[in-house]
């Protein structure tokens, strides 16, 4: 009995600042700033007015896809090889993979930038999408690398047993098994990209927004706005999470801790 | 075999863009230009400028690295006490629906977007100063008002490094001490922690890692109050990004982390194994 009261401090904190705040998001996205009177509309009304929400939003949607596109692309075949003992000698190359997302973002990026200087690379959506890519990489490696590592290899061996080729075997066996990582991959790329804040500022000379630094740039004028925004954002991550854990389910064996 | 120098050549070139300006940023802090662009003589003396404070920016550096340190000392102390007794805590209860509510909660902090998390935060804050009447502004103020709201998702990490041990260790044992005549905070003292201290030191260094490394969350929540992030973000609009001081200190940080990480992933391997 003793032991279960040790949970209410953390559930007591949390509750303040993981629930509450996510609910006075929902609560200010419907308050008007300027009465603070109940309006549905309000502030979306007043987010349509926005000149830059056009341009921000088309720019999220070309940048968003292709760092996913190019995440995929390059993180696909790296976690696949990887999972093979002859790439990836006792861990190391993984963990080699994985390293960058702990050194400070903005610094990888104000050295990316730095090195673009010298060589006379552009700023823009090119560089922008590089460091996005760049930045977000490790986080489609580690759960493609994951699922594919999990995979029973047995499969593998009985569709070449039955007459299928490597490369059919590969595209009919490995590839559809293997959608669960891709998918939670996705997850942690295309919403976290686009909402990241300062990348597109750093890798654009501060030339573009992406939706991160035009939530950043709201919240000076309205809060309000910025929560309603917010709210837009957070249901496409209620929905992403909803759609990964359903995955989770059907693979078993993932790792769920209870 | 040629299938083979391929794929190397490919990890290959994916780990040079990988690792290229911060190599190069490595590179040129041992010599004193403010561009990457030429080389001007190797020399420590970034280095002894950062101890000496002579460096062009030595005040900010000192300034932003006491704050940040002071933070991650105690949002690492905070989460980690939370987190570990949220752990033993949700480990003994065994209803269903409180399980999952915790873990739902849990995942909030991971998965939400930085800069949603963020301002959700700001709104909590303005609320809790509008109630309590708190005047912001103060060191102290921000200082704690920053502490709250990274332990806020470094804490879910603490729980989720603890819960694993929990679930390997033997409840037998703890249950022969409390038959022995321990009261059940002694038995958790003697018992239960030991057992599980693995999980909080990583739990602890990584929450220490996520606050040093925190930059949104700090730069939404709280003003004129300088860390290591925000920092980087005040040069940005430089000609030249990282000047010679800067590079010194960031490569002295890049291999604290590095060196940390080593630490933090070692103990995992090991456990995967059995």
């Amino acid at each position: 009995m003793f032991k279960k009261f040790l949970a209410l401090p953390y559930a007591l904190f949390m509750l303040l600042f993981v629930l509450l705040p996510l609910v006075l998001i929902l609560v200010f996205a419907f308050i008007d700033a300027t009465d603070g009177s109940f309006d549905l509309v309000a502030n979306f009304q007043e987010l349509a007015k926005e000149n830059a929400l056009g341009k921000v939003i088309k720019n999220s949607i070309i940048a968003g896809f292709s760092t996913g596109a190019l995440c995929l692309i390059i993180g696909y075949p790296i976690a696949y090889f990887l999972t093979k003992k002859e790439f990836n000698k006792k861990g190391v190359m993984i963990g080699l993979f994985l390293a960058p997302m702990w050194v400070n973002f903005l610094l990888r990026m104000m050295a990316t930038k730095a090195v673009f200087n010298v060589l006379g690379i552009k700023l823009g959506m090119g560089a922008v999408i590089f460091g996005l890519t760049y930045e977000f990489l490790p986080f489609m490696i580690m759960p493609l690398y994951n699922t594919l590592l999990k995979i029973d290899k047995s499969f593998i061996e009985g569709a070449g047993d039955l007459g299928a080729t490597p490369t059919k075997a590969f595209w009919k066996v490995t590839v559809p098994l293997s959608m669960p990582g891709v998918l939670s991959g996705l997850t942690m790329v295309l919403i976290p990209s686009v909402t990241t804040f300062a990348v597109t500022e750093i890798m654009s000379n501060g030339k573009m927004m992406l939706l991160g630094d035009f939530i950043y740039s709201l919240k000076a004028d309205s809060l309000n706005m910025a929560a309603a925004i917010s709210f837009v954002l957070l249901l496409f991550m209620i929905a992403s999470m909803l759609i990964s854990n359903k995955y989770d389910k059907d693979d078993g064996k993932g790792g769920k801790l209870w | 075999m040629v299938r083979k120098i391929v794929v190397k050549t490919f990890i290959a070139a994916v780990l040079i863009l990988l690792y290229l300006p911060i190599v190069w940023m490595i590179v040129f802090s041992f010599t004193g230009t403010t561009s990457f662009s030429s080389w001007g003589g190797f020399t420590f003396d970034n280095y002894i400028n950062l101890f000496t404070g002579n460096g062009a920016n030595a005040d900010k550096i000192q300034e932003a690295l006491l704050n940040t340190l002071f933070v991650g000392f105690f949002v690492s102390l905070l989460s980690t006490v939370l987190g570990t007794l949220g752990a033993i805590g949700l480990h003994a209860i065994h209803s269903k629906k409180i399980k999952t509510a915790y873990s739902t909660v849990n995942q909030i902090p991971m998965i939400n977007s930085e800069i949603v998390t963020a301002i959700a935060l700001a709104l909590v804050f303005n609320l809790f100063s509008a109630t309590f009447k708190i005047s912001d502004g103060s060191w102290g103020a921000t200082a704690f008002k920053l502490i709250l709201a990274q332990t806020s998702f470094c804490a879910p990490y603490v729980l989720l490094n603890v819960l694993p041990r929990l679930q390997k260790s033997d409840n037998k044992i703890y249950e022969a001490a409390l038959d022995l005549g321990c009261t059940p905070a002694k038995a958790l003292f003697k018992v239960v922690l030991p057992d599980i201290l693995p999980g909080i030191v990583v739990g602890a260094l990584l929450s220490f890692t996520l606050s040093i490394d925190d930059f949104v969350i700090t730069k939404v929540n709280v003003t004129s109050f300088e860390t290591l992030s925000t920092l980087l973000y005040g040069l940005k609009n430089g000609k030249h990004p990282l000047p010679a001081d800067i590079r010194a200190l960031f490569t002295i940080i890049f291999f604290i982390v590095f060196a940390l990480m080593m630490i933090l992933y070692s103990p995992r391997k090991k456990s995967a194994k059995d």
